[in-house]
């Protein structure tokens, strides 16, 4: 659905409430204009010889205008807040429910900042537009009509219209000169970040710094770009006081014309005093309408510029969906993998070439090869975290792409290498998949992984938060955690642990790899590892180097081989020399 | 620093820390700034002045122009004219007024962020391990900001607003001053809602930012996320949560622009109720002939003019308090004092440290008073020799090599470079000898040729290319785009983890240094990339006494000398053979790191 009927829709089902709020301040806006007039006629009856009870009628009458006008208008402005800020909600669950569908591509693709940025800037930028944007412009149609009329049929048309020229530039001006103003400010907050960022990395090579010295250099650096923001900074401020001088100048010289020619019709009795006081009154009453139509117009433009990157974002198509027909059956959890050969969109090399390689249910495969080789492409082609060819990679004998989305996801149990973590406790983070377990599964989970020592030494144990993507643990317990969430998910079928070892020492390595000796036989386990020693388990090694297998076998059969994989066995037994 | 006499310490030790004392210390970086300050002032109540004058103009026009019996244009004509020069003349001091004070407060915000900023760099590495980068950075960036408001805003509204309220009182005084103090009765009144309302607005604002942050944060994490998210099948739960939170957010949102609407109509109402009672009293008063009928109108619009001032200064308070609570934050760092100090006259210069022998005489260490971290450590490593440190994670293998960087001072024993105690030479003598080459490579944001020569602008291009053809970084550096002009960013997302600590090694190459210290430089590598590295290892080593901290013993299988440490004590130590025929720590690392160690061993380890 395209954001604009997004807005169609939402605002053609609250057709009622918007017309009501409309109407409000249409009320508002006809009330309000009568104060000058009350008070225009109020002047006049001093000529005319009025009364203390006169007087008091009048005071009475101002009073009530005013009261009427700001509760009206009050409630006009509240409910279109009300309905944008609605409107706002609505358009960020969209978006999040539609990031959700989304593959690892698109997050790959597309960073998180960038993504963020939508929901920071673009879902409010369309929520000013629906609720400011849209009050003002209302009000100031009315007030603009209102005004005019009053001005033109109960004082005097040709006043109007000859002290109106000036102001009316007052849009022009703001059309023109309020992008320009944006942009400055945007190179001003550019400066800042420039500056915030040279801090950041500065602060954070600060040992770098020390060790060489290189403080002066640093400081000199960071001069530069605080030189650059005054320089930004001032550029702005040169235009906003331009800004900020120029309509008040315009305004100034209507007031004047209106003073001159306004007392010219009085001397000449075409108008009353008290009409001319009156339009005095009007004249300021109309610099703001026509102040909001040059902002509403800058409003309107940026956000609609928002509202068509979010309509580009909603109308990504999900690149991995479940099939029409899903196959359903008990599944068992064999993976083979037949002629998979894959290449990245957008890439010349193919990440895998023909790979084969089988692992009956219960058995153990074992992947190893340098940073790049296709360890972790593998994996994920399993997890149909892209899309591999069709029957290339079967579970059970079914093409992964025949399974419905959310079955492959019950049966895989997976350990990322970075062991993400959300910012929630440590005993969600294990449960993530079973927020209904009691807390002694969480406990065993955290024992098998060999966390759980570190969960009774927190503050809180197993409710302590992790902080931010786990910051609080190490690489190690991370990634502990991590393998944790994966144990406890007791009903998969398919185990999947990339290189998920590789932070924790080799002590806890080993214990780690004892507990997933134990599940042997009921699970399909899966480890890509580039230190050999957590492959002890394996039954069957493929040995992967730009994308080929180019060896395969028992560890003992590998051996004898004496190729690749020895080599690499005996550097990091340090057998073979390394130095010199 | 030779600017910074304001917290110039040595003269002003006595200071105590609160929000006072400091704001009255960061003020005294306006000081040089009185006159444009005091032109400020004086462009204010022009400004000011030719607010007030025209209602007074609107005024004599009714009164004795149009009123008068034989109504005369030519005078209103004048008035006219007058009038448009006053607007003129008020615009135009506003517009010189506010630029030069914007450039005065950016000026003083400048000289503030380059102290800061220069103080932060001059202090000890004690100081990084107990204050937060995160928080450093917003010292330097919105902390900074903040007290900038305190020059633009706060001062800006306390004489703009003040002097706005007095003239307008002033002038009403002047044309009637009985009439005049019945309508001072709206000041307070104005004065207790807006403040009233504040209070709320700030509290509702504050809710809603924490609940955006709340929203926010649970969005960036979840894209970050997204992928363990559906491997683990959670969407729904997931959703439920954000929309949790979106709805809180929501609700925040809605109450804060509840409060907005009523708090301006409010002020609006106000407004025209003060109109109202004018006309009445004011009425009455031309009913008596107390007053004339322009004296009313000027009444009128005068009574106006009292909102915005009250509002804009009532606002000020909270400027006041946020820019105290960030100079007491900047005043903290500043007063903080660099714990290792430089030699008062150092005793030696480059030349005589010029061998390389690095000696630990009776070292011990602690970071915290009570937990020592080395224990009487006792070795001397000979010049041009590549020794070796291994041991446990804690063992104090990193923090030997922050002793002998200088990062902290020693607190028994001493390092000694050739035999001099590196606490008697000065930092960029001793940083000039040596390079230190960590596990994280620091990259920043700058071309690849600044990013070896960190910057300098001493060091050529041509020695740049030299380091890295040395360094074995010069072939992945042919290949990029740019070639040594290639941008990198702090994050160096474009840069491998091996291309990355090939970089750093032609970094400390370009430094030419005669001592080499590799503080688990190739940890985080794959096996075949560190084959790669340990060639360019080799090279750079070559005729440098190099210290290597392995997280991998088949790094330092060919040193000299490996030293091995175990809580804070060296326990064994010589060549990998020697080490192995020892049959002790050593080895048994060794035998644990090897890939066949037992498994099935394991397995007898209880599950708890």
């Amino acid at each position: 659905m395209v954001p604009k009927d997004i807005i169609g829709s939402f605002m053609w089902r609250r057709k009622w409430i918007y017309l009501l709020s409309i109407a409000a301040i249409g009320v508002a806006e006809a009330v309000q204009v009568q104060i000058p007039r009350v008070l225009g006629n109020f002047i006049n009856q001093f000529k005319l010889g009025i009364t203390a009870a006169g007087v008091t009628h009048y005071a009475l009458l101002l009073m009530a205008i005013a009261a009427v006008y700001v509760v009206t208008f009050g409630l006009g402005q509240f409910i279109m807040g009300h309905l944008g800020r609605t409107m706002e909600f609505e358009l960020r669950e969209r978006l999040f429910a539609h990031w959700e569908t989304l593959s690892s591509r698109y997050f790959q693709q597309h960073s998180v900042g960038d993504l963020l940025n939508h929901a920071l800037t673009d879902v409010p930028a369309v929520r000013e537009a629906m609720s400011g944007g849209f009050n003002q412009i209302t009000q100031a149609i009315f007030l603009f009509v209102a005004t005019l009329y009053m001005t033109i049929s109960s004082i005097n048309p040709d006043l109007t219209l000859v002290s109106l020229v000036p102001i009316l530039l007052i849009p022009g001006i703001i059309v023109i000169v309020g992008p320009k103003v944006r942009i400055r400010s945007r190179l001003v907050q550019e400066a800042l970040s420039n500056m915030a960022e040279l801090a950041e990395e500065s602060f954070q090579a600060i040992r770098l710094i020390k060790a060489t010295s290189n403080e002066a250099v640093e400081i000199d650096r960071f001069k530069t770009l605080v030189d650059e923001i005054v320089a930004r900074q001032m550029r702005l401020v040169q235009l906003n006081t331009l800004f900020q001088a120029i309509l008040p100048l315009l305004s100034g010289v209507s007031f004047a014309i209106g003073l001159v020619y306004g007392g010219d019709l009085v001397i000449h009795h075409q108008i009353s005093l008290g009409s001319f006081v009156a339009f005095t009154v009007y004249l300021s009453m109309l610099v703001t309408p026509l102040m909001q139509f040059g902002f509403v117009i800058n409003t309107f433009q940026n956000s609609s510029a928002s509202l068509i990157r979010i309509g580009t974002l909603l109308s990504v198509q999900p690149d991995i969906a479940d099939p029409e027909t899903p196959v359903e059956k008990d599944w068992l959890g064999g993976v083979t993998v037949r002629d998979l050969t894959f290449r990245y969109p957008g890439s010349k090399v193919s990440a895998l070439d023909a790979v084969s390689v089988s692992v009956p249910h219960g058995s153990t495969l074992g992947v190893v090869g340098r940073t790049g080789s296709g360890k972790t492409t593998l994996l994920n082609l399993i997890l149909r975290d892209y899309d591999p060819p069709a029957a290339t990679i079967l579970i059970d004998g079914v093409d992964v792409r025949d399974m419905r989305l959310a079955d492959l996801r019950e049966l895989v149990a997976y350990v990322p290498q970075d062991g993400f973590l959300f910012s929630t406790t440590i005993g969600s983070n294990i449960a993530f998949s079973q927020p209904t377990v009691v807390p002694e599964q969480v406990e065993h989970a955290a024992r098998q992984s060999r966390i759980m020592d570190t969960i009774r030494a927190m503050p809180e144990g197993i409710h302590t938060p992790v902080g931010e993507r786990g910051i609080m643990l190490s690489g190690g317990q991370r990634q502990r955690t991590a393998i944790a969430r994966a144990l406890i998910k007791s009903q998969a079928k398919i185990l999947i642990l990339d290189d998920s070892l590789s932070a924790v020492d080799t002590r806890t390595e080993t214990e780690i790899l004892g507990v997933l000796q134990g599940v042997r036989g009921q699970k399909t386990t899966i480890i890509a590892a580039h230190r050999l020693s957590a492959l002890r388990l394996a039954d069957w090694i493929i040995v992967l180097d730009k994308g080929r297998i180019v060896e395969q076998g028992t560890h003992a059969e590998l051996m004898r081989n004496n190729a690749l994989y020895a080599r690499l066995y005996r550097i990091q037994s340090g057998g073979e020399p390394a130095h010199g | 620093m030779a600017k910074a006499q304001p917290f110039d310490i040595d003269r002003e030790e006595t200071l105590s820390s609160t929000s006072f004392s400091a704001m009255r210390r960061l003020l005294a970086y306006a000081r040089p700034h009185w006159s444009s300050f005091l032109i400020v002032v004086g462009l204010v109540i022009v400004y000011n002045l030719t607010q007030v004058v025209q209602p007074w103009l609107v005024k004599i026009v009714i009164d004795q122009d149009l009123l008068a019996h034989h109504p005369r244009l030519h005078a209103i004509a004048v008035v006219g004219v007058f009038y448009l020069l006053v607007t003129f003349v008020g615009l135009v001091s506003n517009f010189i007024q506010n630029r030069r004070l914007q450039l005065t407060g950016q000026t003083i915000i400048r000289q503030i962020r380059q102290d800061l900023f220069a103080h932060i760099e001059s202090l000890s590495m004690r100081f990084f391990d107990t204050h937060e980068t995160g928080r450093l950075i917003t010292n330097v960036t919105s902390d900074t900001n903040r007290i900038s408001l305190f020059f633009t805003n706060f001062l800006l509204s306390v004489i703009r607003d003040g002097f706005s309220i007095m003239l307008v009182m002033a002038a009403m005084l002047l044309l009637d001053w009985k009439l005049a103090l019945i309508s001072f009765i709206v000041i307070p009144v104005i004065a207790l809602i807006s403040v009233l309302f504040r209070n709320k607005l700030r509290y509702s604002y504050g809710y809603t930012r924490s609940q955006l942050s709340r929203l926010i944060g649970y969005t960036a994490e979840n894209l970050g996320g997204m992928r363990i998210t559906q491997l683990f099948h959670q969407e729904t739960k997931q959703m439920d949560q954000y929309s949790k939170l979106n709805q809180a957010y929501t609700v925040g949102n809605v109450n804060e622009f509840r409060w907005s609407v009523l708090f301006n109509r409010t002020f609006d109402a106000l407004g025209n109720f003060s109109v109202a009672l004018m006309a009445w009293v004011g009425g009455l008063a031309v009913l008596h002939h107390a007053i004339q009928l322009g004296v009313l109108y000027a009444f009128t619009s005068y009574i106006r003019q009292f909102f915005t001032p009250i509002n804009s200064l009532t606002q000020q308070w909270n400027t006041l308090q946020s820019s105290m609570i960030s100079a007491e934050r900047i005043g903290g760092v500043l007063l903080t004092r660099p714990e290792v100090v430089e030699p008062p006259a150092p005793s030696t210069t480059d030349a005589s440290l010029g061998r390389g022998r690095v000696a630990f005489e009776h070292v011990s260490f602690g970071y915290q008073p009570g937990q020592p971290i080395l224990k009487d450590i006792h070795f001397q490593v000979e010049p041009r020799s590549f020794v070796g440190f291994v041991g446990q994670t804690g063992a104090g293998k990193s923090t030997l090599m922050a002793l002998l960087t200088r990062f902290y001072d020693v607190q028994s024993g001493a390092v000694t470079i050739d035999g001099v105690d590196i606490r008697q030479v000065g930092s960029r003598d001793l940083h000039r000898i040596m390079a230190i080459v960590q596990q994280e490579v620091n990259l920043f944001s700058g071309t690849v040729a600044d990013n070896i020569r960190l910057f300098r602008a001493d060091i050529s291009d041509r020695a740049v290319e030299e380091a890295a053809e040395i360094a074995g970084a010069a072939e992945f550096i042919r290949v990029m785009p740019g070639g040594y002009r290639s941008w990198l960013t702090a994050k160096g997302s474009n840069l491998s983890l091996g291309q990355r600590q090939l970089l750093a090694f032609a970094r400390a190459l370009t430094l030419n240094p005669r001592i080499l210290i590799l503080d688990e430089a190739t940890a985080s590598l794959d096996s075949h990339t560190e084959m790669i590295l340990q060639q360019g290892l080799t090279r750079i080593a070559e005729g440098r006494t190099t210290l290597v901290i392995a997280h991998r013993l088949s790094t330092i299988r060919q040193a000299d000398t490996i030293y091995v440490m175990d809580q804070g004590r060296v326990v064994e130590q010589g060549t990998h053979q020697h080490l192995i025929e020892l049959g002790g720590y050593y080895a048994e690392l060794v035998h644990r790191s090897g890939p066949t160690a037992d498994v099935s061993g394991a397995a007898d380890f209880p599950l708890d």
